[in-house]
């Protein structure tokens, strides 16, 4: 169940997730992306290039956050979507991922949100914000 | 204008890529690896990609040829994206991606001061819609 653009009011969270990135997963994004590369796929091979092991896509947050936002405000409601990358994100790991309302645009009825994926110890690795378009 | 970029480079078409047909298979896996409901997952008439599929198309070359020399032998990081979207992208679209350097500028923060480079993606598919605008932010560190 979709939120209504009437319910929603500046300062709400956005309900958070937490999940499990699991390696595995990672690597499918990199294969479904066509980024199997050493530093998506293989710890040695990430240290390789100078990494502490396997990371997860940028773009894969982007993803994980894009669906943040889509499970609150329903499919295809989300415009726009944008995210700087603060921060490495390691699989095997606990994350999570938040959103809390900025403005209402009576007008177009869209909803912006700050959004951010942190690391299990609260450090935010991608901070982002977003426009959504509410029925 | 850092770096004695040419103005008239900004805006310059630099890449042209065409892909497709997009499959429902590709747009399953791409939905599937980020734990998307069934509206992105289910093979059937109202499949459509997930929102951020779009930016799996990096184009033939990601940086045009007249780029700084002092940036193109330096590795550069991802510092993040910047997602407009449009029409959806259904099974059976062809999407044709336009790179263009849309900007490139300098900060100067705690570590220094850093080059960013923008490449903006602007795809659009076989009815001329526009699928989704994507800006690339690439960041360089310390010296040019």
């Amino acid at each position: 169940m979709s939120v209504r653009f009437e319910d929603v009011v500046e300062g709400d969270d956005l309900p958070a997730q937490e999940l499990f990135l699991a390696r595995d997963q990672v690597r499918a994004y990199a294969r479904a992306t066509d980024m199997y590369f050493p530093r998506f796929t293989d710890d040695e091979g990430a240290r390789r290039e100078g990494l502490p092991g396997m990371i997860a896509p940028g773009n894969m947050s982007l993803g994980l956050l894009a669906g943040l936002v889509e499970a609150w405000a329903g499919p295809g409601a989300l415009c726009r979507l944008g995210t700087t990358f603060r921060g490495l994100v390691l699989p095997d790991r606990t994350i999570r991922l938040r959103g809390t309302v900025t403005e209402k645009d009576e007008a177009r009825r869209t909803i912006e949100v700050d959004v951010w994926l942190e690391s299990d110890e609260g450090e935010r690795l991608v901070l982002g914000t977003a426009t959504a378009r509410l029925d | 204008m850092p770096l004695d970029l040419d103005p008239a480079t900004l805006g310059e078409e630099f890449d042209r890529a065409v892909y497709g047909p997009v499959t429902a298979d590709e747009l399953v896996a791409f939905a599937r690896a980020l734990g998307a409901p069934s509206c992105y997952t289910e093979p059937g008439p109202d499949l459509v990609a997930h929102p951020t599929f779009c930016v799996s198309y990096r184009g033939h070359k990601f940086f045009p040829d007249n780029l700084p020399p002092s940036l193109r032998s330096r590795m550069s990081f991802d510092a993040g994206k910047d997602v407009e979207l449009g029409a959806p992208i259904r099974p059976g679209d062809t999407v044709t991606v336009v790179s263009t350097l849309h900007d490139v500028y300098e900060k100067t923060g705690r570590s220094g001061t850093m080059v960013f480079v923008v490449v903006r993606f602007t795809l659009t598919n076989q009815r001329g819609e526009r699928v989704a605008t994507v800006d690339n932010r690439l960041m360089y560190r310390g010296e040019r």
